[in-house]
């Protein structure tokens, strides 16, 4: 079957797409696989990202990609934050309390965005001159494919850090066996901490990057919540290559739903794969059973 | 832990004393069309759809321990299914079909008893985490499909409901509703108690606790899941419907929105989750923190939800209800001591 001109620029585009998707997912992967919770507010945080760096850039003017950084360090400190005051109380509860805890943080920053930006979409402009580049048979537009490239780069940072750094050996360690990590002298509690600062970052920044592409607005949260959920299932938890490929097959099936079924149906689609996937074969399509390989 | 512990007698007294309570109350809700404004009748009926959505939701979440993100999907259907009866021409459907009022409003509850009962087994193969991510994303895609069915629902618009029961100039229909609406909570309250104090209200709690565990002993947790799914999505959707035929509009976006999942389980957090009288505490209390706060810090309502639930779920995880059964059972124990 040869593919129409119009479905091979949309493959592109959900790939490109499915980039920033994945780099979303990675944060919540990382916390669903370490701390066993499921970040609920996950979705809020990443419109929480996008709109520093929307701000930034209307009062400013400096890029979203500068304000991607500021993102980042703030959305640490929140998750850090989060951890210290509210989280530890509940963590290894049982199901019941984390998931509770932070739908009710959900609501918070929801409500807060709303109050203070307004209920209107607002996006910003990537600000920095440059072209797309052109394949032949796809175009690759300027921000979407430097939007792609600092996603890809971000996400294969926080590989390298799980990786090769000591405190990334330790947070894998804690996601394989916590009391046994535990016995070797690894701080959990502290790791913790760490992995929510660095969950939370990574939707801060995937926000960012988002803000370039798309509208955002205060309720963006729960619809981004089960796209990153479904990224998830598809990759399966704790994987980072997984995480990768499951965002790239997420964006690429949700733009072809959207050009086939009409733009309405863009959310169905995801939610359908997402609901087929996680029937058929929870552990993910690449997963294992979880933990940070 | 004294106030856990039921002294042989002292049960009988305490449900006595209950149940006086309990039939005050309710001689007082029959007076309320007649002695209020009917502003005031609408708050208290919508008091009345929070109770049948806290009871319901608490019955699956607290009682079953399945956490589900749904529950809007089915308050949501149960009020479409019953004004497609009841209105059967806004929604694209012949003039033919048109039912009554009163059985209209069963029907839309059966309708989301039977969606629980045909996505049950399919959505139960998810367990914990999965369950309750599951559920929002079944809502989610719910909701996105009745927007788009615009020759269905009316799309982004809904349309308006047309259903009048009033009794001449005496008895308006909102206050006909307020009555229907009563009932309704009151067979679920009676129902949902009859369920949790009986045998299947064991196998639920079983399986709640510790689903591998209870299932060695040969209880089968899906059974006891859908019982509760099934029961619960019934409720749901008569409380939709009865709501959507008191408002007498209906709109895929605030019928079927996430805000009455979030309902739900506030009032439950605030009540005390898997405590009976604990959702009916809690639509007392939030619907005072909901119209009191929205007064006082309006636009700030969501916000202020959130924190009550994070304070309550951390720092008082039984409740309101916990609470007072510490404060009574510290008071009766105390005159037992006096009596001895």
């Amino acid at each position: 079957m040869v593919l129409s001109d119009l479905a091979t620029q949309t493959i592109v585009n959900g790939l490109l797409l499915g980039g920033i998707y994945a780099l979303a997912a990675l944060g919540l992967s990382l916390v669903f696989g370490i701390m066993d919770i499921v970040n609920l507010a996950h979705g809020h945080m990443l419109m929480v990202g996008a709109y520093i760096a929307i701000l930034l850039f209307a009062a400013t003017g400096i890029t979203p990609l500068i304000g991607m950084l500021l993102a980042m360090v703030l959305m640490f400190g929140l998750g850090v934050l989060l951890q210290k005051v509210l989280l530890k109380h509940v963590v290894d509860e049982g199901l019941e309390q984390p998931i509770i805890v932070l739908f009710g943080l959900a609501l918070i920053l929801q409500n807060l965005g709303r109050v203070i930006l307004g209920g209107d979409a607002r996006t910003a402009d990537i600000g920095i001159p440059g072209s797309g580049i052109e394949l032949g048979f796809a175009y690759l537009s300027f921000p979407r494919t430097v939007t792609f490239v600092v996603a890809v780069l971000l996400i294969a940072a926080t590989w390298a850090f799980l990786q090769y750094t000591k405190t990334g050996q330790a947070i894998r360690a804690t996601a394989q066996n916590r009391t046994a990590a535990k016995y070797m002298g690894i701080n959990t509690d502290r790791i913790y901490v760490i992995t929510l600062g660095i969950g939370t970052a990574l939707a801060g920044a995937a926000g960012a990057l988002l803000s370039m592409l798309f509208p955002i607005d205060p309720y963006v949260g729960w619809s981004y919540l089960l796209k990153t959920f479904a990224v998830v299932v598809l990759g399966g938890v704790g994987s980072v290559l997984g995480t990768l490929v499951g965002g790239l097959v997420l964006g690429v099936s949700e733009n072809l739903g959207a050009l086939y079924l009409g733009g309405g149906y863009r959310n169905v689609v995801s939610l359908l794969i997402f609901l087929g996937v996680l029937l058929v074969k929870p552990e993910g399509l690449f997963g294992g059973s979880g933990g940070g390989e | 832990m004294a106030f856990l512990e039921k002294a042989p007698g002292e049960s009988l007294a305490t449900d006595r004393r209950v149940l006086g309570i309990a039939a005050l109350v309710v001689l007082w809700l029959i007076t309320v069309p007649f002695t209020t404004t009917d502003s005031l009748t609408g708050l208290i009926l919508t008091g009345l759809v929070f109770i049948m959505l806290g009871v319901s939701w608490n019955l699956l979440a607290g009682y079953a321990g399945q956490i589900s993100l749904g529950h809007a999907a089915f308050f949501g259907m149960g009020a479409f299914v019953a004004a497609w009866l009841t209105t059967p021409t806004a929604g694209g459907f012949p003039e033919s079909i048109q039912l009554p009022l009163v059985p209209a409003l069963l029907i839309g509850g059966l309708a989301s008893a039977l969606i629980a009962l045909v996505i049950g087994p399919v959505i139960f193969r998810l367990t914990g985490h999965y369950f309750a991510i599951g559920t929002l994303a079944l809502a989610a895609v719910i909701e996105l499909i009745m927007l788009d069915r615009r020759d269905l629902t009316g799309g982004a618009t809904g349309y308006y409901i047309q259903a009048d029961l009033s009794l001449g100039e005496v008895v308006s229909h909102g206050d006909m509703m307020f009555y229907l609406t009563l009932v309704a909570t009151i067979a679920t309250v009676v129902i949902t108690y009859l369920i949790v104090r009986g045998p299947t209200g064991l196998g639920m709690k079983a399986i709640h606790d510790d689903e591998d565990a209870a299932s060695s002993l040969g209880v089968n947790p899906l059974k006891y899941k859908m019982y509760a799914f099934v029961v619960s999505s019934f409720f749901a959707g008569l409380a939709g419907a009865l709501y959507g035929h008191y408002t007498l509009y209906i709109n895929p976006q605030s019928t079927l929105a996430v805000t009455w999942t979030i309902d739900a389980l506030v009032i439950v957090i605030l009540g005390g989750m898997g405590t009976f009288a604990g959702p009916i505490l809690g639509s007392g209390l939030y619907l005072l923190l909901d119209n009191g706060l929205s007064a006082i810090v309006s636009g700030y309502s969501e916000a202020v939800e959130g924190i009550l639930i994070i304070i309550f779920i951390i720092y008082l995880p039984t409740g309101l209800y916990g609470l007072i059964k510490q404060y009574v059972v510290e008071e009766t124990s105390d005159t037992d001591v006096a009596h001895e």
